[in-house]
């Protein structure tokens, strides 16, 4: 029996967003189906922002892919955007309104 | 004929009596994972030298301007990045434990590129890339040793392009407050020593978005605590003169095998390191 591959990489972790951000670039070329979990380690009061998920031919130039999911609004809440049919990188970015902030966790789940 | 002679796959390495690992990329991640320092309660309690050594992926190669090259040998090889920030260091590590303190050798075909974000050659924008071995002894240990060489690349706008050593650590840092847990930063930019050698230019082929592989081997020796030496493509290099860290056993580390790669960027550039493949042989 074979299995299918799957691996998950923690692409931000206790990252500090109080403005625009952008993950950093995750080759997954290799993969059908992706789910970028957050997970909030602190957060401000009152919090809400959006992450889009982006996707890119060559890792350097990027094009949102269509799937927004909210971020985490309290400690240890974890919210997702699962794409599929992406090529070869992925990442997300958002922004969050002024005077707030997340610490956050972000892990991406990929599989063949 | 033995095995190695005939899989092609092998052929290409000169692997000591018996395999530990043989990790080809195009079969997955195998057991190559992002290096994390230790914490407690927190991870804000970590040495913050050791919060964002970057996850590895599995790269095909593909560039803006030709498309996909795949890896050496396949599609797909491991891939170290480090962020876009001046002096970044990314690193992935392997942990395994021995079976008996004999010679071991490791041998890996690799590449290493800056992010080809710019259309002009780069040379440069890489600073450096490394491997190291974290082991310790067996029953009654006496010593941690940690054998590490690193290829400079350049440093600042200066081409370097030699190996160097290192032969000493940063002081332990306790972590946390259980007296449980102690932390140390051994991959910063103090106290590296260049090996006794000359220049060794590795082909950069130019632009940004091609890519030549390099072999690499390395031969240390548990019983003795030493290196016996290395080769990076036509050089070899005589392993007496080669120094390592080397500090007092710690609690839970007996048998400890672990091997890592790690690039750091000379540029508010992400720098990548590429291996196709890794193998690990030993005397067992």
């Amino acid at each position: 029996m074979s299995v299918r591959r799957s691996y998950t990489a923690v692409v931000e972790r206790n990252v500090l967003w109080d403005r625009d951000f952008a993950t950093e670039p995750y080759e997954a070329a290799w993969a059908s189906e992706a789910i970028f979990f957050v997970r909030a380690l602190e957060v401000s009061p009152e919090f809400s922002g959006i992450a889009r998920v982006q996707i890119s031919a060559d890792g350097i130039h990027w094009v949102d892919e269509g799937t927004t999911f909210e971020l985490p609004w309290e400690v240890n809440a974890v919210t997702f955007g699962r794409v599929r049919h992406f090529g070869g990188w992925l990442r997300i970015v958002g922004g969050v309104q002024s005077r707030r902030e997340i610490r956050a966790l972000v892990s991406l789940a990929l599989k063949e | 004929m033995n095995v190695y002679q005939t899989d092609p796959r092998l052929n290409k390495f000169d692997p000591l009596e018996r395999i530990i690992f043989y990790d080809d990329f195009d079969e997955g991640i195998r057991g190559w994972s992002e290096l994390i320092g230790n914490y407690e309660h927190t991870l804000d309690s970590m040495l913050p030298e050791y919060s964002d050594m970057r996850p590895p992926m599995l790269s095909n190669l593909t560039m803006w301007d030709t498309g996909t090259a795949g890896s050496m040998e396949g599609d797909y090889a491991l891939k170290v990045a480090s962020r876009g920030r001046e002096g970044s260091l990314a690193t992935s590590i392997k942990r395994v434990t021995f079976r008996r303190r004999g010679q071991i050798q490791l041998e890996c075909y690799f590449t290493f590129k800056p992010e080809a974000s710019e259309l002009r050659l780069s040379v440069n924008d890489v600073r450096a890339f490394g491997v190291l071995f974290d082991l310790q002894d067996g029953m009654n240990p006496e010593y941690r040793w940690m054998p590490h060489l690193r290829y400079l690349n350049a440093e600042g706008d200066q081409m370097i392009n030699r190996w160097q050593m290192k032969s000493a650590t940063r002081a332990f840092s306790k972590i946390g407050d259980s007296g449980e847990t102690v932390s140390h930063f051994h991959l910063g930019p103090e106290h590296w020593e260049y090996v006794d050698a000359p220049v060794q230019t590795l082909a950069y082929n130019e632009i940004a978005t091609k890519m030549n592989w390099h072999y690499l081997r390395i031969n240390v020796d548990l019983a003795e605590r030493r290196f016996l030496g290395f080769q990076c493509n036509d050089l070899i290099y005589d392993g007496d003169p080669l120094k390592y860290i080397s500090i007092p056993a710690m609690p839970n580390l007996n048998c400890m095998l672990n091997t890592a790669f790690w690039v750091e960027t000379n540029r508010d550039k992400r720098a990548f390191l590429y291996l196709d493949s890794v193998l690990l042989s030993g005397e067992f």
